[in-house]
């Protein structure tokens, strides 16, 4: 249940009064949580960016009767995309725009999003969404962590198994197959 | 090390070169295939079912070590986290070109060379591809018309294995087809608009395909993973590796060499004959000879033509088979990167499940019952419907809860991409020539490609753009997003020519059984060889014409001519 708690500490929407709301329990929690899952550690984000990105991710992905964001170590893959695969310039505009999620968040009455209220998270992040198509500050850093989000939860063995039950070949194909979604 | 003696040698154990080794081992002739790359295991190096989870960055790929080590290679697709290693090394391999005319050289270096990541698209041409130079007044006329290769498009397609479906059209004539795969439910219903729309002109089609749909030859049909350019365990799609390799070596005449990059050709002006060609140990480099009565170049358009280059002899300055001034000439790709994208109004209900290589063809329309004003030649639209799923979450409005269910359990509308693949026309300004100021990782002399696409390309390319779009808008889709994209050539890596076919040794390289007209018992049946593009795929041409020459090479050693 630990898990569960931190995971739904992370997720803003799910920040409840009794859990610590700074940003260090947070992200003790994490790093708990991390070291005993085995996790690589970090190496890009420090310790603030780290409880950003995670904040942000886990509202993109919650956990929900399925794993979120978190569960599956989005926050890792996304440090190490910044560390091992992003050009230099990549990474300062990505981190930059971190930075401007604070000051965006400074100007809704706190200093740092993950001290927001859970609403005003949402109301900000509703905003970032219309502007991911920016090509500097908040706006960028939100639309990128969108998509590494998605991608790299959806691309998370555990997801890929129970979620996608991916399936790597087939029988045969099958062109006109009824559908009816799932949600 | 001594010098080694077989009736035979082949250079390139990719798509032609593994034709070459198949047909002369088969006619009974001992013969080496040198190949410049490394032996493949299947069992170590295909890769086709790791899932994104299995790779280190998820399919994104090892971004700085591709930019590092394939500046080049790292411009095509198929370069990704699971098959780089089956491209090129570009700092050992390089090649130069002008700072305004940038080439992309896509090259694969190992035992079955690019015939394992190749896009296995296989269309016969017509008699309106092979006639267009002369009645156009470019190049030079091919040597053969479409009854001469005919019988060898049937012969290697019946060994191939080739879904495709019927479809009686004059400009891409059926051939030896295995049952098609089914259309998708939104696919068919786009065939059956066009259809009628346009007259029967733009006919949706199965994409013709060197993948089995039924089991053939000792090889499993097709269990739809998706993910050829990785490797085929089950030998389900053709490359050499899974087909005409293993072919040869049942004969028990197939020696196959790795690690042997050929340096030239070796002449013998006394006998106007090749006597074997010259070769580096890709690991010792140590350098050796090998000997043989008749000699294919399959080593890839531009690299069979660099051999020849670098076998210049005092008979031959500018390299064997140069006499007629065309050696390195006429070089061409062709030109993509046109068309359209749409989401359609129809079969919300419906998916599809499997993943099929490749999915549907719109055969050229252009230039060829009426003539279009802006262009010479044609162009054909390679292109799929799909329903993304949650690959559409990076572009989606919304997170959470209802944002992840959506992307979990749900699909986006029907998606119809039409991308153009167009001909290239055959220009001696296109050419390549050996770099004095470069070599290779073996020391060998290294081409200087000069190659751009003309106005006729350009204007081609333009008009993907406007008839893509006009399919989709005749289809009802909405969000029509057009595209065209400036690359440069090579990308679609058909480059072809620079060894041309011809009438005449004054200008050709080639006679109409691929011997080099300076050397006979020297045959080049790659890509090099071509006179002109036209707008299909070329690969299995390559495979007819080499089947067939091998067939002349034959006749001639057994009349004694070679």
């Amino acid at each position: 249940m630990r898990r569960r708690e931190v995971v739904q500490f992370l997720g803003a929407a799910l920040a409840l009064p009794f859990i610590p709301r700074g940003a260090d329990a947070a992200i003790k929690f994490a790093q708990e949580l991390h070291l005993r899952l085995g996790d690589v550690p970090f190496r890009t984000l420090n310790r603030g960016q780290q409880a950003l990105v995670t904040t942000i991710a886990e509202m993109i992905i919650p956990e929900t009767d399925t794993p979120g964001a978190t569960s599956v170590k989005v926050p890792e893959f996304i440090d190490l995309i910044l560390t091992e695969r992003a050009s230099d310039d990549e990474k300062a505009a990505f981190l930059a725009g971190l930075r401007d999620i604070d000051v965006r968040a400074a100007a809704m009455g706190s200093n740092r999003f993950i001290d927001l209220p859970a609403a005003k998270k949402v109301e900000l992040l509703t905003t970032l969404d219309g502007s991911r198509e920016d090509k500097a500050g908040a706006g960028l850093a939100f639309g990128r962590l969108k998509a590494l989000t998605v991608y790299g939860y959806f691309t998370s063995q555990r997801v890929e198994q129970e979620i996608l039950k991916l399936q790597m070949f087939f029988n045969g194909y099958q062109g006109n197959v009824p559908f009816t979604p799932a949600v | 090390m001594p010098t080694m003696t077989y009736d035979a040698i082949v250079v390139g154990s990719g798509i032609s070169g593994g034709w070459a080794a198949k047909e002369l081992t088969e006619k009974g002739l001992r013969t080496i295939v040198l190949e410049a790359g490394r032996p493949i295991d299947p069992a170590v190096d295909y890769v086709e079912h790791v899932p994104p989870s299995g790779k280190r960055y998820r399919g994104l790929g090892n971004r700085k070590q591709v930019e590092r080590y394939q500046p080049i290679q790292r411009h095509t697709g198929a370069c990704d986290e699971w098959s780089s290693k089956f491209f090129v090394n570009d700092l050992d391999n390089p090649y130069s070109f002008p700072e305004d005319k940038p080439f992309y050289w896509i090259r694969g270096r190992q035992v079955g060379g690019r015939s394992i990541m190749w896009g296995r698209c296989v269309y016969r041409w017509s008699d309106l591809d092979f006639t267009a130079n002369a009645r156009e007044g470019y190049g030079v006329d091919w040597p053969l018309r479409y009854n001469d290769l005919a019988p060898w498009w049937s012969y290697v397609e019946k060994f191939v294995g080739i879904q495709g479906r019927r479809e009686n059209l004059p400009q891409v004539p059926d051939g030896e087809f295995q049952a098609p795969w089914p259309l998708n439910a939104a696919e068919q219903k786009s065939r059956d608009i066009l259809l009628t729309k346009f007259g029967g002109e733009r006919v949706i089609t199965n994409a013709r395909l060197a993948v089995l749909t039924e089991d053939h030859d000792g090889r499993q049909k097709c269990h739809l993973c998706g993910h050829c350019a990785r490797g085929c365990i089950t030998l389900s799609y053709f490359s050499s590796i899974n087909s005409t390799l293993p072919a040869a070596r049942k004969t028990g005449r197939l020696t196959l060499r790795p690690f042997s990059v050929v340096h030239s050709v070796i002449y013998d002006p006394v006998k106007r004959r090749a006597t074997g060609v010259r070769v580096i140990d890709a690991n010792t480099k140590e350098m050796f000879d090998v000997n043989a009565k008749v000699i294919f170049l399959n080593a890839s358009a531009m690299e069979s033509t660099r051999i020849l280059l670098n076998s210049a002899t005092p008979e031959f300055p500018n390299g064997l088979g140069s006499s007629s001034g065309e050696l390195g000439h006429n070089l061409m790709d062709h030109i993509m990167d046109g068309g359209a994208t749409g989401t359609l109004p129809f079969a919300m209900d419906r998916r599809e499940i499997g993943r099929r290589p490749d999915a549907i063809y719109v055969p050229r329309f252009r230039n060829v019952k009426t003539k279009h004003p802006d262009f010479l030649r044609g162009y054909g639209f390679e292109g799929r419907a799909y329903r993304p799923g949650w690959e559409r979450g990076a572009e989606m409005p919304g997170f959470g809860a209802s944002f992840k269910k959506s992307l979990s359990g749900d699909l986006g509308p029907w998606e119809m991409e039409f991308g153009g693949f167009g001909e290239m026309l055959p220009r001696h300004e296109n050419y390549v020539e050996l770099d004095p100021h470069l070599v290779d990782a073996w020391g060998i002399p290294a081409l200087r490609v000069s190659c751009v696409y003309s106005e006729n390309e350009k204007k081609m390319q333009e008009d993907m753009v406007v008839s893509a779009t006009e399919m989709l808008e005749a289809l009802g889709a909405t969000n029509i997003r057009p595209f065209k994209e400036d690359n440069p050539p090579g990308l679609v890596i058909h480059e072809t020519g620079t060894a041309r076919m011809g009438r005449d040794p004054k200008t050709a390289v080639l006679n109409s059984h691929n011997q080099v007209w300076d050397a006979p018992n020297v045959f080049v049946t790659d890509g090099a060889c071509m006179p002109s593009t036209a707008n299909q795929n070329p690969s299995i041409t390559y495979m007819a014409l080499t089947a067939r020459a091998v067939d002349y090479a034959h006749q001639l050693l057994n009349r004694r001519e070679l």
